[in-house]
Formats: C-alpha cells, structure tokens, sequence
C-alpha cells in the first residue's frame, strides 16, 4: 500500500495501517526529538506522544506532507516539552552527556574504521552540546533544517511561522553554533576542527 | 554611551551578515542579494572566513550520525479503541470550555434555588389545592408509595420530550372529574397494547373500574406501564400537530385520571406541580451542561 492508501485506512480506524506509517517515520521522528531533546528517554517518549496524537488527529490531515505533518506534531512535543523543563528543570543532567550510539555498533559507516567511529561520536557528542546552547525556537528550527533537512517553507509550515522567522531564527541558530564550537573547538577531534578560520573577529 | 550604541550596532550588523551568510548557503538570496554579497566576500577575508565558519558548522551538523531508536513506537490496538471525535466536533473553541463551566455554575444554581423555593413553598401549594380532591383513605400503602416514581418518570419524559405538554399539563387536573369510567378504561386499553403487547388488554374485558387492575398485588407493574407508554409518545408526537396531541391529551388525562382514581391522596395535584417541570428541566440541563464541560476541558487539554 502506498502512503496516500495507508493514511485513508488509517482515517478509516485502522491502527494496523497508520502502524505502516510509524514504521516508515519513527527513526526520522525519533531523530528529531533527540537532536531537539538531547536524551533518549525523553525523545521516545515525545516520539510515542507524537505519534498517538497524529493518529488521533488523522482526521484533520488534509492531504499536503505527511511528513510536515509528523514533524509539527513532534516539534510541538518537544517544544511542550522544553518548556516544562525551563518551568522545572529536574531533569536529570547525567542524561543530557549520555549517547549512546556507541551501543550500536551497527551505525558505524561501511569503511568507518573504530576509531574513526569514536570520534565521530566524539564530534556528535559536541555538536548535541552545542545545540542544547540554543534556545527552543532556534533549536528547533536548527535541527528541523541541518539534521532533518527541511526546506525553509516547510519549516514555516512545521512551527507555524513566516518564511522571515524561519530564516533569521535559523541564522541565530547557526551562528551562536559557530560561535560556541569557536569556543570549544579544542572538544572537536582534530579532523572535525575548523582550521584557518580565526576566531573572533 | 557611545560605546554600547556602538556595540549594539556591531550586534545588529552581525546578526545581519550571519542572516545573510546563512541564506546565501542555502541558495535563499535573491539574485540581487546574492551579486552583492559575493561581490563582497571577494574583496573581504574576513567576511569570508565567516561564511566559511558558519558552513562548516552546518556541515558538522548535518553530518550528525543518526541515533538509532531505542524501540518500536507502533500503537497498541489499545489506541484504536480511544475515543477519535469527528473532525467537525474536534476543533472546539478555546472558549466554549469556559462558556460550558460558567452555564453549567449558573443552570446548577438556578437548580438548587427552584428546588429550595419548591420545598418552601410546597406547604403552601398543597393547602391551596387541597380542596381539589377530596381524599378518600382507603388506599392501600402500597400503591402510595410507588405513585411519587411513576408521576416523576411520566413527567420526565413528557418534559425531556416535547415542550407543547408542558403547557397542557395543568388540565388533568379535572380530568377525573370529567372522564367517565368507559373512557378510562379506553384509554388504559390503548396503552396496554403500546408496549409491545407485554400485557393483553385485559382491562377491557371488565370495561369497569379501574381501581379492580390496580388495586391487588400486581399493582405497580401497570403503573411503571403508563411512564413506558407516555415516553414514546411524548417523545415522537409532542413535535407534531393538532391530532395527535389531542390524543396525547386524552392520553394523559386518562393515565392521570386513572392515576387520581387509584391514588387520590393526601398530596392532591402534586404530578402537574409547575415547581416540579422547572425542577427537571433544571435538573437535566444541568446534567447535560456539566457532560458538555468535561468534555470541552478534556479537549482543550488535548490540544
């Protein structure tokens, strides 16, 4: 069944049809939350809320992308989420430096050696720190464009903006990356480093 | 002074460069935009190294490993039984929920008021009616007792079902003054073959008093008949014209008059009590607000 079949079953009531789709969208769904999140727990548990709220709201969906879909509802899950922590930050710190890629070796790229592996951990790993720098909007708006790939408009669409926001908040975004890895550039394995660029102005 | 406006215009102009590097990476400029822009970067290094920084960063990020997940997130069939409103239902306005609480706050004391004057007043009601019927005492307790549910239940439903009876109700009053014992026995025949022929018209082979159905044992079974009857009645015909509320008329005034006949107590005219149809009606509304409310906030929350 293609997409467009899977959705109207899955508007018809069918679970077992809209479970095709969380199949074909949970790693790109999950990604997002962790990018955005920074831990596991977190991030499986706004995906599942996502994706039983997309279930439950598949009556609204109109046709259009279904992925823009997916990737406002779970965006506004993290969102929700990141303001609960702002409003009590409890959650435990161990969890923002735990990645644990390392536990699967299955992700190391074909020709990837070990330790060319670890220090692409290593560079993630500083890269996710950084991210977690950014405020909710820009942090969003970070991940949904440079991990998720995302063009401008359906960033709009996603975090219900204008084209104009998405544009100068991605612009923050990058730019306070650049200047926290200025910063903490010494974290980046050597090959990851920006060389010959000078810091600061 | 100087220097924090200074600084801040460093602030704006660097956020404007970055917003224009960034663009410019992601092919977002305009032609226009863009021929100044790299016009600029060729005869400016340190504009340069900028861009170069910031697409460099963004390669960093986009060369992020993906995370593997960490489980499944299909939906247990579990989901599938969850309530999903209509997509006309669903968009429900961030009002409504608050409208519903301050309506159903308002219906509940408007409720409890009605009910508090009724309990006053119903000393008062009862000694101007009093008169009405004369109370013969001989009543059997039984039949007392169970009289207070039927009225209640025929009276809920005519309420619940159409307004038009509401109007009428104040006639019965004499019906069993007026309606002689054949008529009665008419009518109570009519009802007993409305529900589903449970009982057979008995009734209508004596064609004479009523109080010979009523008054033995099986007594209350009958009586529950007359609220079961009226409901379907009320319910379908209340809406339409003259006929057949006529014949609900009739209908009533039987099932009062037979009523009256058998229990004509000390309470007198209690059943078509005005009191008593503000009560209910107060009463469902406020029921049905209150289902409405709860059900708005949990939508509201849900959004």
């Amino acid at each position: 069944m293609d997409e467009a079949s899977l959705i109207t079953a899955a508007q018809q009531g069918r679970v077992d049809a809209f479970n095709e789709l969380v199949l074909a969208y949970q790693h790109q769904v999950y990604n997002l939350a962790y990018r955005i999140l920074g831990d596991p727990a977190s991030a499986a548990d706004a995906t599942q809320e996502a994706f039983i709220s997309a279930y439950q709201n598949i009556a609204r969906f109109r046709g259009g992308s279904f992925k823009s879909y997916l990737m406002r509802i779970v965006s506004n899950a993290c969102y929700d989420e990141l303001r609960r922590r702002k409003r009590r930050p409890t959650t435990s710190f161990e969890d923002f430096g735990e990645v644990d890629e390392e536990a699967n070796p299955a992700l190391i790229n074909g020709g990837e050696g070990p330790e060319e592996y670890a220090e692409r951990q290593e560079m993630a790993r500083v890269i996710q720190t950084g991210i977690e720098t950014l405020p909710p909007d820009q942090r969003i708006t970070l991940v949904l464009s440079d991990v998720q790939g995302l063009s401008y408009q359906e960033i709009a669409e996603a975090t219900g903006v204008s084209l104009g926001t998405v544009k100068s908040r991605l612009a923050r975004a990058r730019g306070k990356l650049r200047d926290y890895l200025r910063t903490h550039g010494e974290l980046l394995p050597a090959r990851y480093r920006l060389d010959g660029v000078s810091p600061g102005e | 002074m100087t220097m924090v406006r200074l600084f801040t215009r460093q602030a704006k102009e660097r956020k404007q460069r970055d917003e224009l590097l960034s663009a410019y990476l992601d092919g977002q400029l305009s032609a226009g935009e863009r021929a100044r822009l790299e016009a600029q970067l060729a005869t400016d290094p340190a504009l340069r190294a900028e861009l170069e920084a910031l697409r460099h960063t963004v390669a960093l990020v986009r060369d992020l490993p993906p995370v593997p997940i960490p489980r499944n997130f299909i939906l247990p069939p579990t989901v599938a039984a969850r309530p999903r409103p209509a997509p006309s239902a669903r968009p429900r306005r961030a009002w409504a929920a608050p409208l519903l609480t301050a309506a159903t706050a308002v219906v509940s004391l408007l409720f409890v008021v009605v009910l508090a004057g009724d309990l006053l007043l119903s000393g008062v009601g009862r000694l101007a009616f009093a008169p009405a019927a004369a109370p013969p005492k001989e009543i059997p307790q039984v039949v007392l007792e169970t009289t207070p549910v039927v009225e209640a239940e025929a009276e809920e439903a005519m309420r619940s079902g159409a307004m038009p009876t509401a109007s009428m109700l104040p006639m019965p009053t004499e019906a069993p003054l007026e309606v002689p014992p054949a008529a009665t026995a008419g009518a109570e025949r009519y009802e007993a073959e409305t529900p589903e022929g449970v009982e057979s018209p008995v009734p209508a082979i004596g064609g004479g008093p009523i109080n010979e159905v009523t008054a033995p044992a099986p007594g209350p079974i009958p009586t529950v008949e007359v609220g079961v009857a009226a409901a379907p009645t009320a319910a379908t015909e209340g809406t339409e014209v003259a006929p057949s509320m006529i014949e609900e008329e009739e209908r009533t005034a039987a099932a009062e008059g037979e009523r009256e006949v058998r229990e004509s107590e000390t309470a007198g005219p209690a059943p078509i009590s005005p009191w008593r149809a503000l009560e209910v009606a107060l009463g469902l509304t406020a029921l049905g607000l209150a289902l409405a409310t709860v059900r708005a906030w949990r939508a509201r929350r849900r959004q």
